[in-house]
């Protein structure tokens, strides 16, 4: 019998993802015939930095029931912002990164709670808008960043298998799940997801606790395009939808409900984790780079299967069948 | 924060003088005044739309009046928010719950709660909470069991849980006994007692005639919008204030009862069996006669009606109507089989709230009303009529969302869904009056007794008294998942609630 706390979907969801990956990780080996090296986690580490920021920032609106789809245009801002303004002084440009992010969100939560209008609409047009914005700020072209001792400190290996970007984020997903589990936010935040009107009546501020999530949202996906751009010495002006996708499937394995109300930084984190090692077990492997994506496909079926009510009812079914001697009635089947 | 006896404020401790809400010109709050002094348990009595649920929102935060004064404590007061009416010491349990079930029911007690410190205390939050709950007779429920695991009942109680520990000068309950049943009800009654005699002044919205009178000190009559009239409990009898509700002679309420001729088209229920819910519940219900199921909340009852309605998953037995065999776990299947089921949840198991009444009228027989695949919408018109004509529902409001319908009349809706002769042989029915008006209830009772008559097999499962006493030509009590007795014919009112609460048990 599974523990009861382990039980419930917003923990077995992301534990199971961890587990499967984690032996799939540690049995990479046998298939690529070589020693597991240090730098292959360091490395796996490194993609969940690339990752974390954006799976937290758009993991944390979809546990207060909404979706920051603007997240990936924050990221690419950020990352052009950071470079252009942190050329001498990186620490000014990551500010100025998240500071940018922060105003985004802020403007967007606003909207969003005072004019009662649906998160998706008004993200997506932000997100446009975004990636019009650094076009216009780039030309299109990726933009240099010439500080090479910033690109060389943010990835500079800490105790083997960490940089300090892969230990920021780290620390990104520590605050924030003592944040959710252990403060009134945390709790208003949670109880806005699973049900809105509800909360209202028990005396939650709805209207500014969505401000400060989506404020929180676009700081958290500004500084994680800031800490990329300083790593790649370079910002994309458009990152593509692949960061915005990996983000969500890392949200949904880290068991975050569409439905929201549901989810917990540690089990973003447990997603996340379990996206980047899935990526490095292919690198490790040498398996054909498409490999990647049906892994993920794959993965994803599963965790969405293991907690579907479809499944629960077809094995409540056979326990009732085989279990009982009484009679069941079932005409004609 | 509760003022002992001593520094209690002279005079009353709330005063409502002239309330006026309207909602886009129409008003729903006229002249409201009253007034409710501290320690006193004060009722607002009134027929659905008379305008309590808008006087509870005024006073809670949730609303602001057009005008009139509300004055807490000798200060007036505009509330913007619930924050804001908190502050003052306000405390309410709403009609539709505040709880949400994806927390747990320690967070659920703290949500929201302006006296919570910032960074949890667990241990102190869950010590004060496991306090609470026992008070309520909750001892069965842990703090850190989710919300979505309770009952409708069980969070009803930690809704009026949470209100009551909110240490407030006032606490307005609107509707708080509508999903409990009668010893529940005897624990929240006595939590509210409780608080009153710490000088806390309470406000008890109720339909419950003979629990308003049982619990409270004043009584005050909403008519239309007005307040009519505030007089003592211990002056008023259920008949005299049902007179000022409705401003005239009350109709007779309960139904004719139908002479019990034996028919062999029945509802045969054998061996059925549902885990940890229901043990071996057997019976006969012939066509033609209303059958009530009376149990406490968790007594069975419901799960008797759900299990052959198809929505319990582990239900087990034999089941037929009218001879042919009744598929379990299966609601489609069971629907087919003519057995239609009005849950107690009309919002969430009922209604299509987004939606016109026609359209929920008609909304089981969409087949029938088109031609290969496509509604006609001619059809519609008259099935929606006829099925309104039938219920009693006004037939100027079939194009009006469902939701601007009082209780009462969204539950004709839901019931005249069913009412469809030639395909449904049995009505079972979940508490057929929950948060209904006295007018709209005996014209439920009404309409399940033309069913009867009609020659369907009729099955409700109620937890209140008058309700089984009025309607049910065949009462099965139950308690604990078992049948405790079957009755037909007479049957007093103190034999019924024994049974219900600790009668014994037959072997």
């Amino acid at each position: 019998m599974i523990h009861r706390s382990v039980a419930q979907p917003d923990r077995l969801v992301p534990a199971t993802a961890l587990v499967i990956v984690l032996i799939a990780f540690l049995a990479s080996p046998l298939i690529s015939g070589k020693p597991m090296a240090v730098f292959d986690v360091y490395n796996a580490l490194q993609g969940f930095a690339q990752l974390g920021l954006l799976a937290l920032a758009i993991g944390i609106t979809m546990i207060a029931g909404e979706f920051d789809l603007s997240v990936a245009g924050t990221y690419a801002l950020g990352g052009i912002l950071a470079v252009r303004t942190g050329e001498t002084s990186p620490v000014l440009g990551v500010l100025a990164a998240m500071a940018a992010g922060a105003c985004i969100g802020a403007v967007q939560g606003g909207l969003i709670a005072r004019l009662r209008i649906p998160s998706l609409p008004v993200t997506l047009a932000t997100y446009i808008a975004l990636l019009g914005l650094t076009y216009a700020m780039s030309g299109g072209l990726s933009t240099t960043y010439r500080n090479s001792d910033a690109t060389l400190w943010v990835d500079q290996t800490v105790g083997g298998v960490f940089s300090p970007r892969s230990l920021l984020t780290l620390a990104a997903f520590l605050a924030a799940a003592i944040m959710l589990a252990r403060t009134k936010l945390g709790r208003e935040l949670r109880a806005i997801g699973g049900d809105r009107r509800a909360s209202r009546v028990a005396g939650v501020s709805v209207d500014r606790r969505l401000v400060g999530i989506f404020t929180a949202s676009g700081t958290l996906a500004a500084l994680g395009g800031a800490l990329l751009a300083y790593s790649y010495a370079s910002a994309n002006p458009d990152p593509g939808l692949q960061p915005l996708i990996l983000a969500v499937v890392a949200a949904l394995l880290g068991g975050v409900s569409l439905a929201g109300g549901r989810g917990a930084p540690l089990g973003l984190l447990a997603g996340t984790l379990s996206v980047a090692l899935l990526a490095q077990i292919v690198a490790i492997t040498a398996l054909p780079d498409f490999s990647t994506q049906l892994l993920y496909a794959a993965l994803l079926a599963v965790i969405v299967a293991i907690e579907s009510p479809g499944l629960r009812h077809i094995v409540d079914r056979a326990r009732a069948r085989y279990r009982h001697d009484t009679p069941v009635a079932e005409p004609d089947r | 924060m509760t003022p002992s006896p001593a520094d209690r404020p002279l005079g009353p401790y709330l005063r409502v003088e002239g309330l006026v809400r309207a909602f886009d010109g129409v008003p729903a709050v006229r002249e409201v005044s009253f007034a409710v002094g501290p320690g006193e348990i004060h009722a607002l009595c009134g027929h659905n739309g008379a305008g309590k649920s808008t006087v509870v929102k005024l006073l809670s935060g949730q609303l602001t009046p057009d005008s009139g004064r509300i004055v807490i404590g000798g200060q007036e007061v505009g509330f913007r928010d619930r924050q804001a009416a908190q502050r003052a010491g306000v405390a309410l349990v709403d009609q539709e719950l505040s709880v949400v079930p994806a927390l747990t029911v320690l967070d659920n007690m703290l949500l929201g709660d302006i006296h919570v410190p910032f960074v949890n205390r667990r241990r102190t939050a869950a010590a004060e909470c496991r306090r609470v709950l026992d008070d309520m007779g909750l001892g069965r429920i842990a703090p850190d069991q989710p919300l979505s695991a309770l009952s409708l009942g069980e969070r009803q109680l930690v809704e009026i849980a949470k209100a009551l520990s909110q240490k407030a000068r006032l606490v307005i309950l609107d509707e708080p006994t509508a999903t409990l049943g009668d010893v529940e009800t005897e624990h929240v009654f006595a939590a509210i007692r409780r608080v009153a005699g710490m000088g806390c002044s309470v406000i008890f919205v109720s339909h419950r005639l003979t629990e308003v009178l049982g619990l409270c000190d004043t009584v005050t009559v909403l008519r239309d919008g007005r307040s009519v009239a505030t007089t003592l409990a211990k002056d008023l009898t259920v008949d005299e204030l049902i007179v000022q509700m409705l401003g005239a002679a009350p109709r007779r309420l309960s139904a004719e009862r139908a002479s019990g001729q034996a028919d062999a088209r029945a509802l045969r229920i054998e061996h059925l069996n549902v885990p940890g819910r229901l043990t071996d519940f057997t019976l006969t219900a012939q066509a033609g006669r209303v059958h009530a199921l009376a149990g406490q909340l968790g007594g069975g009852a419901s799960d008797v009606l759900r299990a052959l309605a198809g929505l319990h998953p582990r239900a087990t037995g034999v089941v037929t109507l009218h001879g042919r065999p009744i598929p379990f776990r299966d609601p489609v299947r069971a629907a087919r089989e003519g057995i239609a089921f009005v849950s107690n949840d009309r919002k969430s198991e009922g209604l299509f709230l987004g939606t016109s009444v026609a359209r929920n009228l008609v909304a089981t027989r969409l087949p029938a009303l088109a031609r290969a695949g496509v509604m006609v919408p001619r059809r519609e018109r008259r099935a929606a009529r006829s099925l309104a004509e039938r219920s009693r529902l006004p037939p100027h409001r079939l194009d009006e969302r469902v939701t601007a319908l009082s209780g009462g009349n969204q539950q004709k809706v839901f019931v005249g869904r069913c009412l469809d002769d030639g395909r449904v042989h049995a009505l079972l029915l979940d508490e057929p009056t929950r948060g209904v008006d006295v007018g709209g209830r005996a014209e439920i009772h009404r309409l399940l007794r033309q069913a009867a008559d009609r020659d369907l097999v009729v099955v409700f499962a109620s937890t209140e008294l008058d309700e089984l006493l009025e309607l049910g030509d065949v009462i099965v009590t139950m308690r604990d998942g078992r049948i405790v007795s079957r009755y037909e014919g007479d049957i007093d009112e103190a034999r019924l609630l024994r049974d219900m609460t600790h009668g014994a048990l037959e072997p």
